[in-house]
């Protein structure tokens, strides 16, 4: 009996971010939205790498999607979507920080977030503590990197990108990307060795 | 291919970015396999990398999807809203920009003026013509341009300069005494 009742099976296909795109040029809204659902974790982690201060760092993120969709026409397919998109990202914060240079003051709130994400997926009390401390040490040796070095540590760290896609989206050599990271990791180590 | 532990350390960031070439990249995995200095080198290097990515990702998961698609939307309906850039341009209150613009273009249409004047006045007034002297004032900024064109030694002269003389107010002359 219970062969003869078959189950039906439904198979959701995500669209491409090409054809997102296709339906984004024809002025579908919706098709805009989802694109910006798939990859606005990704734009915030990178514009909080670079700037920190969260209030900023939204402003920053949402205006970099409003740019991709109105400049949605320019961008020719030469790369990848997300490439497309962090270039916009990173020459947002680097403009934003040449605008206004604010202190780290978001240091404890930042911390204050974090720990409550920790409380929330149900780490070990001892382990939030330390991360806490260790987290201090983070913030506050990335605000010691220019904007440049931020941005290339966190594509490699978050997004996990070749140096050659890094060198794409901020515009410079894959040496140069090298040196970049070679550089902002040395100053990230010796800030938190005691914690690594 | 054996490798020492200061090359090896030197190396280690390009390689677990997988940015080192085949061979290269094989010596060193052997190499931090059997040396326990470059192990916890490469735990170290390994560990800012998780930081930095762990820390990002709490701060990030912290942003709530309808609020933050709400602040894009409503940039993007404002945009439609908008009125092109030339009405916006025209809309009072941007002065500045339009002095930018009233300056070189006060001197272009006067040197256009002068330049068709000299050039039809052959046609209307023959060889006998006048001097020319004029004082434009720009967009009401306090900017005045003066032009002089003197006709025997065929001379023009333009010059920009700020009427202060609006703002300021009139000078008293001292009235002299005339009891003395």
């Amino acid at each position: 009996m219970n062969s003869s009742v078959k189950k039906e099976q439904k198979v959701v296909v995500e669209p491409s971010d090409q054809e997102l795109l296709r339906r984004c040029r024809a002025g579908d809204l919706e098709a805009f939205q989802e694109l910006v659902a798939r990859y606005y974790q990704r734009v915030l982690m990178l514009v909080l790498g670079i700037v920190h201060h969260r209030e900023d760092a939204m402003e920053i993120a949402q205006e970099v999607f409003y740019k991709a969709y109105s400049r949605m026409r320019q961008f020719r397919g030469g790369s990848t979507f997300y490439t497309w998109l962090y270039r916009i990202a990173v020459n947002q914060c680097i403009d934003f920080r040449r605008r206004r240079k604010r202190e780290p003051a978001g240091l404890g709130e930042a911390v204050d977030e974090v720990l409550e994400y920790h409380a929330e997926h149900g780490s070990n009390p001892s382990d939030v503590i330390e991360n806490a401390e260790l987290m201090k040490r983070l913030f506050l040796a990335l605000e010691s990197l220019t904007p440049e070095h931020k941005a290339v540590i966190v594509l490699r760290a978050v997004e996990g990108l070749s140096y050659k896609e890094i060198g794409s989206i901020v515009g410079c050599s894959e040496g140069t990307v090298m040196s970049r990271l070679h550089y902002a990791r040395k100053k990230l180590q010796e800030k938190l060795a005691p914690y690594l | 291919m054996t490798m020492d532990c200061e090359r090896v350390i030197e190396a280690l960031p390009a390689w677990l970015d997988g940015e080192v070439g085949a061979g290269e990249s094989e010596a060193i995995r052997v190499h931090v396999e059997s040396c326990p200095a470059c192990r916890a080198a490469r735990l170290r290097w390994e560990r800012v990398d998780e930081s930095v990515k762990a820390v990002l990702k709490a701060r990030a998961s912290g942003v709530s999807w309808p609020w933050f698609w709400s602040g894009v939307e409503r940039r993007i309906r404002e945009e439609s809203h908008r009125p092109g850039r030339f009405w916006s341009w025209l809309r009072p209150g941007n002065f500045s920009r339009r002095l930018a613009w009233a300056v070189p273009l006060t001197v272009v249409c006067v040197l256009a003026i002068l330049l068709a004047e000299q050039y039809f006045s052959r046609w209307w007034r023959g060889p006998n013509r006048g001097n020319l002297a004029a004082v434009e004032s720009i967009d009401g900024h306090g900017f005045d341009l003066g032009l002089f064109r003197e006709d025997e030694t065929n001379t023009t002269l333009i010059w920009l300069f700020l009427d202060e003389e609006e703002d300021e107010p009139a000078s008293e002359v001292p009235v002299a005494d005339t009891t003395l």
